[in-house]
């Protein structure tokens, strides 16, 4: 699902940020993507969600060079993925349903049909009730799991997290830890890039253990 | 469709809360696309009495007291065949002065008092379409040195001079209003620059989550849009209102110049001054958020 060859990110003339990182993620699996701070966790999250290319090596998602991608392309490939961010990125100005439902309708799915598929994610997080309340009137962990929903409602093959429990407690990290455990049980690639190591021990799944920019080591 | 329909309601609500950017803009807008649509009526208007006065135009070949019948008909003949005329009259000295009379009745103790009748004959000279073009300067010349002849008077010299001087005015105020106009978008560049950096944050997750840059870009070219839109409809509401003041205050003088002589905006002009401003605002729009990259840096 998720291939590296030889992938090496450059940042200027002399900073690396990825060294030589050949991996490959299969289909339905759940790989978490750990390492200390800068050994380049965000690096490789900016290049999966295709901010930036590779300065050398190739990175296919599903099949797809993401490179080679044109403008248009990387939209949509970026539909096609859920993305879970430490800082949510919810939009403020938005009600948590339209925040949710904002990828199906610039998809042009039918109303109808936006209205029920946000409500089952939504109900799937258990925050069906809080559909109409804005981001900033949510605590940290109602967010994240707002974030969540949107990043499932449109039912993607892989969902990718860049630290999603920085900023929640433990026993919320927990929670949304069993979440995504119960994406990738239905069937979903998930790749969370974290730092903690009591979860990972929690969901207890392959890691892929990034070491300054010497590439990636699997540990389990 | 659906870009356009999530672009009209996401600028419908980005310009509702900026309520005074939005007017500055519209008033900015308003003074540009008002400078416009007043040199298109004004340039209007003189275009139609001067072609007014230019199918009025005529030569006047004035004949001296002592010009032979020969000479009458040698200049006759000149005027015949130079193929630039529709038609042409003799009027003689008697006739002259009896035409003066009825001009000028309070004049009659005047002229009955003169010993002799100082009214030159003349042939009036009217013009054909050839003439109008420019054919009747020849004529002009050629009469005046023909003998018999006192003075050849061509009206279309002098409107000619005043049509290029006009000519001239119009395209200095075509200029500004343009420079103007210029002013505006650069004023609706900087409003929706504005809004477009307000919502730096939301428009980076848009990108993030896979919106098409239609669904991001839209918003704002549609916010300049409305912008121009509004301005141009504030410069015709203007408009109106400056006419029907000029229409009060300058009546007489649109009674002596022809009722039809004063020309309104038309419906293509309105329609044209909205279109142009929404145009222009649309264009602003997109200039204000064309650098804007939404795959982030792509240093490889």
């Amino acid at each position: 699902m998720i291939e590296l060859h030889n992938v090496t990110k450059i940042y200027g003339t002399d900073v690396t940020a990825l060294d030589r990182l050949t991996f490959t993620v299969d289909k339905g699996e759940f790989v978490f993507l750990t390492g200390p701070s800068g050994a380049g966790k965000s690096t490789l999250l900016r290049l999966l969600l295709r901010q930036e290319v590779p300065t050398e090596g190739t990175l296919t998602v599903g099949g797809r060079e993401l490179a080679t991608l044109s403008t248009r392309e990387v939209q949509a490939y970026r539909r096609s993925l859920g993305v879970v961010f430490q800082d949510f990125k919810l939009i403020p100005t938005k009600t948590v349903f339209d925040n949710v439902a904002f990828v199906m309708r610039v998809l042009g799915v039918p109303v109808e049909q936006q209205r029920r598929r946000t409500y089952q994610v939504l109900k799937g997080v258990g925050l069906q009730h809080r559909a109409l309340a804005y981001p900033p009137e949510l605590s940290g962990g109602e967010q994240q799991r707002i974030a969540i929903a949107r990043a499932l409602v449109n039912e993607p093959q892989v969902v990718l997290a860049d630290e999603p429990t920085g900023n929640l407690d433990p026993d919320l990290s927990l929670e949304i830890m069993d979440v995504f455990r119960d994406i990738n049980a239905a069937g979903t690639t998930v790749l969370v890039a974290t730092h903690d190591r009591a979860l990972i021990a929690h969901v207890g799944r392959r890691v892929l253990h990034l070491e300054s920019t010497r590439g990636a080591r699997a540990e389990a | 469709m659906r870009a356009l329909a999530y672009a009209w309601q996401e600028a419908v609500a980005s310009l509702a809360r900026a309520r005074w950017t939005l007017l500055l803009s519209i008033a900015t807008i308003a003074v540009a696309f008002a400078m416009l649509g007043a040199f298109r009526v004004v340039s209007g208007t003189v275009e139609r009495v001067a072609g007014g006065w230019s199918e009025a135009a005529e030569v006047s070949v004035y004949l001296d007291d002592v010009v032979t019948e020969a000479e009458q008909a040698a200049i006759r003949q000149v005027i015949d065949r130079s193929g630039v005329t529709s038609g042409v009259t003799l009027v003689s000295k008697e006739q002259a002065l009896a035409r003066f009379g009825a001009e000028f009745p309070e004049l009659g103790d005047v002229t009955a008092s003169l010993d002799a009748n100082p009214f030159p004959a003349s042939f009036e000279v009217r013009l054909s379409e050839a003439g109008m073009a420019g054919g009747a300067d020849a004529l002009a010349a050629s009469l005046a040195a023909l003998p018999g002849v006192a003075d050849v008077r061509f009206d279309r010299q002098w409107l000619s001079r005043l049509i290029a001087v006009i000519t001239a005015l119009r395209t200095a105020g075509w200029i500004a209003a343009l420079a103007l106009v210029l002013g505006a978008a650069t004023t609706v560049v900087a409003v929706v620059r504005l809004s477009f950096e307000a919502r730096r944050e939301e428009i980076g997750i848009m990108a993030l989550v896979g919106a098409p840059v239609a669904f991001i870009r839209g918003p704002f070219v549609v916010e300049g849009a409305i912008q121009g839109a509004l301005g141009a409809l504030a410069a015709l509401g203007g408009l109106s209102l400056l006419g029907r003041a000029l229409t009060r205050a300058l009546g007489p003088l649109a009674a002596a110049l022809g009722n039809d002589a004063l020309r309104p905006l038309l419906w293509t002009d309105i329609a044209g001054l909205l279109a142009g401003g929404a145009l222009v605002g649309a264009a602003a729009g997109l200039l204000a958020t064309w650098k804007w990259d939404p795959q982030g840096p792509l240093a490889r």
